[in-house]
């Protein structure tokens, strides 16, 4: 036999890896919006590439980071590396959009996307090794045992994110800023889901076809599961056009949307998405009635809620199905050995279920209190003077409209204004204007960002790592 | 069932039978803190010279970790574990006491630091 080489497997790390995020992110569809939306262009995706040289991608954050702004800054890149393999058209058409549309799906584009993409996901996704472990030998009465104990009925306990649109000082921001948050999932609906369509392994990929089928309303465009969220967008003064609310989605909206991506896209995690299918589907029949009644309560009768209740009547087939006709024939087939991957699945994605929820009602808390922390200026400006902490300041000019797309930071900052007018933005709807002498207490992991009003604004980023500490 | 992997009730009591959550060589998995020649706590075992067995500190029987890892399918998220016990204790080896509560309880266990999750991340 002739001498064959060794082989190396694919790794990307430290500077080089830094480099080729840049490179994939310097892409002019990437740069930083002049607006907080985008307007029917699902092509632009803001990256903020300027930061990107300056975040480390190889130390994998533990779930107490998992919301800080390299987090974010990932599932940014992540979703657009995803949805490259995803067909988007503008509403109105591609009049004046086609630079930007092949831009996005030239092969350049994907290969750079493709190259970077093993590296953000064991970034994004790593935590997810230490939080869920299985063990022992799985049997498939033992997985019987442990699906029945499962409590995927949440029955008419209201989660954090509910109550906190139900308690806030602005139910109606507050619910239209939830919306946003499914708008990356729903608006592409199942397309993660359809990665495990293609192919061929038996009677469970028509199982899943289903499933699929269902989704994808039968073929009749208005009832596709898309179609009716569009509406529910619609209803309550919402557009719907891809990626319109790009810098309103947070971190944690990505990760759960991502998740599915990166299930389906890596199919040696094919068991995995097993189980995550077998919850989301098992688990939407009382959170979509929930949320049916939710939407009605905080918008009255105008809202269109069909997208939630046609999920309550048709995931309860969805549920069944992926127990019965997949998950059972898939462990028969292929052995008791694929089972902890399924649960591994369903437990995964419970957590990012929890992460997702505290992050939302942090989110929604954090936009009710602005006029609190605007308040907070003063005293913390006043502790930070008398020594109280030691924190490094960034002293900025901007000139009118540069516009500080959204991010978050890892510790509670201080923007204090020396002179003109900022815009600070704290959500979608949610904003303060602050001028000279003002400021506010910026919250750790809370997304914003700032417009400028003024021909210029002089201001300072006080990074007080925790604003309590001027206080007391 | 699901119960805590550390702290004050880091042991799960079915049917008499307790089980901790243990980790050697980094891997965790639910242990059955009862050795099967004469009942000795095995949570309190070390690891034999080969390091593939645990010790059991009463007689010094030797038992399998690859065997004990088995014995019980369980997933731990954070620091809650959920396990799923068989309806009936193991019938070979010794039995477990008669005890006036059949179902299941929680308690405290220490583990040994061969046993332990902590002591091994500390090492």
């Amino acid at each position: 036999m002739s001498h064959v080489p060794t082989h190396v497997p694919f790794e990307l790390s430290g500077a080089e890896l830094r480099d080729a995020v840049v490179q994939y992110a310097t892409a002019p569809i990437y740069h930083d919006n002049l607006d907080w939306l985008n307007h029917d262009n699902p092509y632009r995706r803001q990256l903020r590439p300027q930061v990107l040289p300056h975040l480390d991608y190889d130390k994998v954050p533990g779930r107490e980071n998992i919301l800080d702004y390299t987090s974010l800054a990932v599932q940014r890149l992540l979703t657009s590396i995803y949805e490259a393999d995803l067909v988007f058209f503008p509403k109105s058409g591609l009049n004046g959009r086609e630079e930007d549309f092949r831009a996005f799906y030239n092969p350049g584009n994907r290969a750079l996307g493709e190259r970077i993409r093993p590296a953000l996901e064991r970034y994004a996704f790593g935590f997810l090794d230490d939080e869920v472990e299985t063990s022992g030998k799985w049997t498939a009465e033992s997985l019987d045992a442990y699906l029945d104990s499962l409590d995927t009925s949440g029955g008419e306990e209201p989660s954090l994110s509910e109550r906190a649109i139900r308690n806030s000082s602005d139910p109606r921001r507050a619910a239209r800023m939830w919306l946003v948050q499914f708008a990356p999932d729903f608006l592409s609906e199942a397309s993660p889901m359809m990665r495990n369509v293609l192919g061929y392994y038996g009677p469970a990929q028509s199982e899943w076809f289903k499933v699929v089928i269902d989704e994808y309303g039968y073929g009749v465009h208005d009832t596709k599961h898309s179609t009716l969220f569009e509406r529910t967008l619609e209803s309550v003064g919402l557009e719907s056009d891809l990626h319109r609310y790009w810098q309103y989605y947070l971190n944690s909206s990505l990760l759960l949307n991502n998740y599915f991506h990166y299930l389906g896209k890596n199919h040696e995690l094919f068991f995995r998405y097993v189980g995550a299918l077998y919850y989301t589907e098992s688990s939407l029949v009382d959170f979509c009635r929930r949320a049916d009644r939710l939407l009605r309560d905080v918008f009255g009768e105008t809202v269109d809620t069909t997208y939630f209740t046609e999920h309550v009547h048709i995931d309860q087939h969805h549920g069944r199905m992926a127990r019965e006709k997949i998950i059972k024939p898939l462990v028969e087939a292929h052995g008791e050995g694929i089972i902890p991957e399924i649960v591994r699945g369903i437990e995964e994605y419970r957590v990012l279920l929890d992460v997702s929820d505290f992050d939302f009602s942090e989110q929604i808390a954090w936009m009710d209190a602005q006029p609190e922390l605007k308040k907070l200026h003063d005293p913390v400006l006043r502790g930070m003077r008398q020594g109280k902490v030691d924190a490094p300041v960034a002293h900025l000019v901007e000139p009118r409209g540069e516009l500080s797309n959204t991010h978050c930071h890892e510790g509670d900052e201080l923007c204090h204004i020396v002179s003109g007018t900022m815009r600070f933005e704290s959500g979608l709807g949610s904003s303060l204007t602050l001028r000279a002498g003002e400021g506010v207490v910026i919250k750790r992991n809370r997304l914003h960002g700032a417009n400028i009003e003024s021909d210029e604004c002089v201001y300072e980023i006080h990074s007080v790592g925790d604003y309590r500490k001027c206080l007391s | 069932m699901t119960f805590p992997a550390s702290g004050r009730d880091n042991c799960v009591v079915v049917a008499g039978t307790p089980y901790v959550y243990a980790t050697v060589g980094g891997r965790s998995f639910v242990l059955r803190a009862r050795c099967t020649h004469r009942g000795g706590p095995l949570h309190l075992a070390d690891m034999a010279e080969d390091g593939v067995r645990l010790v059991c500190p009463w007689h010094a029987r030797k038992t399998s970790v690859t065997r004990l890892r088995a014995e019980i399918p369980a997933v731990r998220v954070g620091d809650q574990v959920t396990a799923v016990f068989p309806d009936r204790p193991p019938v070979r080896g010794w039995p477990a006491p008669p005890t006036a509560c059949p179902g299941v309880t929680l308690e405290h266990r220490p583990l040994s630091p061969a046993l332990s999750r902590r002591h091994q991340a500390a090492t």
